[in-house]
């Protein structure tokens, strides 16, 4: 056989978008909105903290429907 | 660390033991020591209580007590005089302060309705959670982990929050100020808590005895009623008592939609005041008849405590 | 099984497909099956129970399932709805009779815009962040310390567990009392260990140590929490583990750098984050020992939003700022209920 490739899983499911990697990605969104809710330093960080966190939020919500 | 003897972390050595068992002692004994405060202070007089330094022995009086269960007016030495002799002790302590007792306080209802919006609502979450916890363990849900997580992600919303509708949904049902409208809400608290808990549990108890209650002729639901929930009873009065504590404790709602006839203990002990202030044995009194409930809980729950506060996650 | 349509006699497929199951698997059903022939004679069914046998399994799911799930639709989805419908005018609720007009997305601008709540924040973040800190490195150190097993630690645990299972609003008002300056028994006890006057400590009136009165007793209450977890992590090590690390003659201090600690993280975690979430919603406790004063240099986020949509009646922006706070609570769920999953496959 010429595969080049490894034998790849059943699923046609992109490694990269695997829900263990996105749902840290997104754990990390909604921490960094937290940082920025809760720092002394800049008003406008504060400002963006709220659409940091509902992004990351929606984000845990939909990866955590792809497969492992 | 000691190079000694046969050392191991599996045995700890007598020493460590001891030294472990001094620093934990310590700190429990530290912990209490508020809670004993709150005790002794309900037995003390009103002047003993503010006494500085703080009064450690004194002598036991049941002022706070009668304090907490009436109200009282300041009268004349004459007026007083006037009277005929007292007739119980809270009477003639009360007199001893010239004052007269005026009628009884709030306190008494307000007791009563913690107890009546504790328990309806720890009887409709435990009903409705034991039907849910069932249909989630036993069947085949659709989408099952995601209506778990949405009956869970309920129990994190701030009360505040959701206090603002609540407010609002309430005052255009009349359900504001009643307790069939704080019974709802803290049903629907603690059902979240109940589905966890009790999935748990059930989940524990191995299907095929209801398979073979059904083999014998019984439908699904007698085979639950007769086989599930008789293996349950310790869990659902497990899971009863972390409803009632929550229910007992509750605050920050109470505080926001009942104001009178259906306001419970906890907001109404911080409302006892005295002549110049807050009469601190009249609060002590009342926290204490308020918490012995709950120190009684806790020891009856102190196995299956770990599993109440992770929602049944660990199992010990 | 083929001729599946018709049940014979009283029995549906559901309950063959379970007589399936049950042999296959079961010790019990076989045993139970003997008794099968005169049960079958007993069971004649009752009238209630002939309806209630038409119900499939299926219906019975829903039947059971949804009683809570109409519930919580009530009592909190729809409220929710309501509120970020509201959070988007400038409805006040003791005004029902004025227009309500749509303010689009002012309400979230002027609160993410505004410095008093990013203060208020600061604040929530100054609580959160210390009572995490205390609460987990006391509370690991004392089940670390539990964990050793020693004569009548039981008991001991017990007592230590006592403090957070009372109501935080009646044991918070009481702490005003002891927080009295002069007649209170915390002030008389750190001056008696301290030598500073026992009316200077004024633990709820002075700017600089109002935030930590609030630390203490919330760490006071809520330690004995996250020792509990990490007590059911320390126990959730297997023994062979440190048995072999016995053998491989790592150090005391090795062991606990690398097996406790990493193997009892899962549990801190759990404990961190739902102390975390609770502490960031935190009412009852802080409003009873300073309703947010003096000032406003204990004003955590929910006592703003009580202040705004209880006393300034603003419900509309109040509800913004609430749809704001659930966010960032819902957010932190999805994490713990992760986070509980995990341990869960422990």
């Amino acid at each position: 056989m010429s595969m080049t490739k490894p034998v790849k899983r059943k699923s046609r499911w992109p490694a990269w978008a695997r829900r263990g990697l996105m749902e840290n990605i997104a754990t990390a969104l909604i921490a960094l909105g937290f940082l920025m809710l809760f720092q002394p330093f800049a008003l406008s960080l504060y400002t963006y903290s709220f659409i940091t966190m509902l992004a990351g939020t929606v984000m845990f919500i939909i990866v955590s429907k792809f497969p492992e | 660390m000691s190079l000694t003897t046969a050392h191991s972390v599996v045995a700890p050595s007598a020493n460590s033991k001891r030294i472990a068992g001094a620093i934990i002692i310590a700190y429990a004994l530290i912990s209490i020591v508020p809670l004993l405060w709150i005790f002794a202070t309900s037995f003390k007089t009103p002047p003993d209580s503010i006494a500085y330094p703080p009064k450690i022995l004194f002598q036991p009086s049941l002022e706070g007590y009668c304090n907490l269960f009436t109200t009282r007016t300041r009268q004349t030495p004459e007026y007083i005089n006037s009277l005929g002799p007292a007739t119980t002790f809270c009477d003639e302590t009360t007199r001893k302060r010239n004052m007269v007792i005026a009628g009884p306080s709030n306190f008494l209802p307000r007791f009563v309705n913690s107890l009546i919006i504790a328990f309806g609502s720890t009887f409709c979450a435990v009903f409705l959670g034991t039907l849910s916890a069932y249909g989630f363990s036993r069947f085949k849900v659709p989408l099952a982990d995601d209506l778990l997580f949405f009956i869970l992600s309920t129990r994190f919303m701030p009360p505040i929050a959701v206090a603002i509708p609540i407010y609002l949904m309430y005052r255009e049902l009349g359900l504001s100020d009643t307790a069939l409208g704080m019974i709802l809400l803290y049903t629907a608290v603690n059902v979240s808590l109940a589905v966890w808990l009790l999935k748990g549990f059930i989940d524990e108890i191995p299907r095929e005895y209801e398979e073979a209650a059904m083999i014998d002729g019984y439908t699904r639901l007698q085979a639950f009623w007769r086989t599930v929930l008789p293996q349950a009873t310790t869990g659902i009065a497990a899971t009863a008592i972390f409803c009632l504590i929550f229910a007992w404790n509750e605050y920050a709602f109470a505080a926001l939609l009942t104001s009178g006839t259906a306001q419970t203990a906890p907001p109404f002990i911080p409302t006892i005041i005295g002549e110049g202030g807050q009469d601190w044995p009249a609060v002590a009194a009342g926290t204490t008849i308020f918490l012995v409930p709950i120190l009684v809980f806790t020891i009856l729950l102190r196995k299956q405590l770990l599993r109440g506060i992770t929602f049944g996650a660990v199992r010990k | 099984m083929t001729a599946r349509p018709v049940p014979p006699l009283a029995r549906d497929a559901v309950q063959i497909n379970s007589i399936v199951e049950t042999i296959q698997v079961t010790e019990v059903g076989l045993t139970m099956l003997n008794r099968t022939a005169d049960s079958v004679a007993r069971a004649t069914p009752e009238p209630l129970a002939r309806k209630v046998r038409g119900i499939s399994d299926k219906g019975l799911a829903w039947l059971f399932i949804s009683p809570t799930i109409l519930l919580l639709l009530a009592i909190n989805i729809f409220p929710l709805f309501w509120a970020i419908y509201l959070s988007f005018t400038n409805y006040r609720a003791n005004r029902p009779g004025e227009v309500v007009k749509n303010l689009g997305f002012a309400n979230y601008q002027r609160i993410l815009g505004d410095k008093d709540i990013w203060i208020a924040m600061q604040t929530t973040a100054h609580f959160v962040f210390w009572t995490i800190l205390l609460q987990t490195v006391i509370g690991f150190t004392l089940a670390w310390l539990i964990d050793r097993k020693f004569r009548g630690h039981a008991f001991w645990t017990t007592i230590i567990l006592v403090p957070m299972m009372l109501s935080p609003a009646v044991v918070g008002n009481f702490w005003r009392f002891l927080y009295e300056p002069q007649i209170g028994l915390f002030a008389y006890a750190i001056s008696f260990v301290t030598g500073i006057p026992a009316t200077h400590i004024e633990m709820l009136s002075n700017v600089s140590l109002a935030p930590w009165s609030i630390v203490i007793v919330d760490t006071w209450m809520w330690t004995p929490y996250v020792m509990l977890i990490c007590l059911a992590g320390l126990r959730s090590i297997p023994e062979y583990i440190y048995e072999a690390a016995e053998v491989d003659r790592a150090s005391n201090w090795r062991q606990f750098w690398s097996i406790t600690l990493p193997m009892a993280l899962p549990f801190i975690m759990l404990a961190v984050l739902f102390r975390g979430i609770e502490n960031f919603k935190m009412f009852d406790m802080v409003n009873l020992l300073t309703g947010g004063g003096p000032g406003s240099t204990t004003e955590v986020a929910s006592i703003t939003l009580k202040r705004q949509a209880f006393e300034s009646w603003r419900t509309g922006y109040s509800s913004a700022f609430a749809i704001i706070l659930f966010v960032a609570v819902f957010g932190l769920a999805n994490i713990y209920v992760k986070a509980l999953n995990k341990v869960k496959q422990r």
